[in-house]
């Protein structure tokens, strides 16, 4: 999060920024974070795994899965503001033969 | 999602009324069938919406995006499991929610070969996780048993803990980590060769946390589902002293097949 604080008060922190290029690459790698949600799949599991083991009860799997969920919620307003796709919500088959 | 109330009371059959369709998976019957109601968001009806001889298995659901939480893929599991008891499927992925019914057709319709060639690929298939966990102490305890070098490097190093180096306890821990890595792919390579003969194909994904060592699916024949299960037990039990075994399933086949299915935001 301190990476994208930094982008949005970017301009009152003066010209630390110096060149198109590293706005760019900056920006993309941001992009990348805020947009990606395998890390988050990926925590799921390793809270699955551990409730499973028995190493944390289901209380405290009730409140780490309400958190992985706002994150994603979080990642799927990012994507659709950025145009990119999002899984869930309703779908119809597109133009052609309905496989890729 | 407390919308979802509302739709217990439906007893007609649901064509055009506006409401969306939550898809669980594709099936070849050529009737229309009933579930019971065991639907995603409280019980909804679950039911098929058929093409020819393609069905799919669907509940009636507000258009909504539903998040992957426990109760929400443990629904859109049972629902699978029931219907895995009578039927080869094509699981949907979690989630995939159709404006109506009509949307529905579309997709069988389009997607009528590409179904067909899977239900027949598929047949009489179904899908084992394995995910194994070790002990990394035991593990090394097990390595310092069997390595020479090791143990004898760590016998040196206890003897002379004063003076032993630094670069003896760095070469030791090298030495640890590299038997480490070179027993979890004996390990890992061992069972899949034990499991080969009973499985169809099997597919390793990432694994899990620090401790996992395989995160595996097996793609079993209902035929060969107790051979495969005694197997199973019998390498757990060659192991039990130094791996945790997590077995699970029958599941549909999750990790065997990839329909690309070409959708779009309905809007």
């Amino acid at each position: 999060m301190g990476l994208l604080t930094n982008i949005l008060l970017a301009p009152f922190l003066g010209p630390v920024w110096g060149t198109r290029w590293t706005l760019e690459k900056v920006d993309r790698v941001v992009r990348e974070e805020l947009t990606d949600d395998t890390p988050i799949k990926e925590d799921l599991m390793a809270l699955q795994l551990q409730l499973e083991m028995g190493e944390i009860d289901d209380a405290e799997y009730v409140r780490s899965e309400a958190e992985i969920m706002q994150r994603f919620r979080e990642v799927r307003e990012w994507r659709e503001k950025f145009g990119m796709s999002t899984s869930g919500g309703p779908v119809r088959v597109a133009e052609g033969d309905g496989t890729e | 999602m407390s919308d979802r109330d509302n739709a217990v009371e439906k007893t007609e059959p649901a064509v055009g009324d506006g409401e969306g369709k939550y898809v669980y998976c594709i099936v070849r019957n050529d009737r229309s069938r009933e579930f019971g109601e065991i639907g995603i968001g409280g019980g909804a009806r679950v039911y098929t919406v058929n093409h020819n001889d393609l069905a799919a298995v669907v509940s009636d659901t507000p258009i909504v995006i539903y998040d992957p939480t426990r109760e929400n893929v443990l629904a859109h599991e049972f629902v699978n499991e029931t219907v895995m008891r009578e039927f080869t499927l094509i699981p949907m992925s979690f989630g995939t929610v159709f404006r109506s019914e009509n949307d529905v057709l579309a997709l069988l319709k389009s997607t009528y070969q590409a179904f067909t060639d899977v239900l027949d690929k598929m047949r009489d298939k179904i899908e084992f996780g394995l995910k194994i966990l070790w002990d990394r102490d035991k593990v090394v305890a097990a390595i310092e048993r069997e390595n020479d070098e090791i143990r004898r490097l760590k016998e040196e190093i206890t003897r002379n803990a004063a003076s032993s180096t630094y670069f003896a306890r760095m070469q030791l821990g090298r030495l640890v980590e590299a038997a480490m890595e070179e027993a979890s792919n004996r390990y890992v390579t061992d069972i899949h060769e034990q499991l080969k003969d009973v499985s169809v194909a099997s597919r390793s994904n990432k694994v899990i946390g620090d401790r996992m060592i395989l995160n595996a699916a097996f793609l079993v024949d209902r035929n060969t589902e107790k051979p495969f299960d005694e197997k199973v037990k019998e390498i757990s039990r060659q192991y039990e002293d130094l791996l945790t075994f997590k077995y699970s399933g029958p599941w549909p086949p999750y990790n065997f097949v990839t329909i690309k299915l070409k959708l779009e935001k309905a809007t």
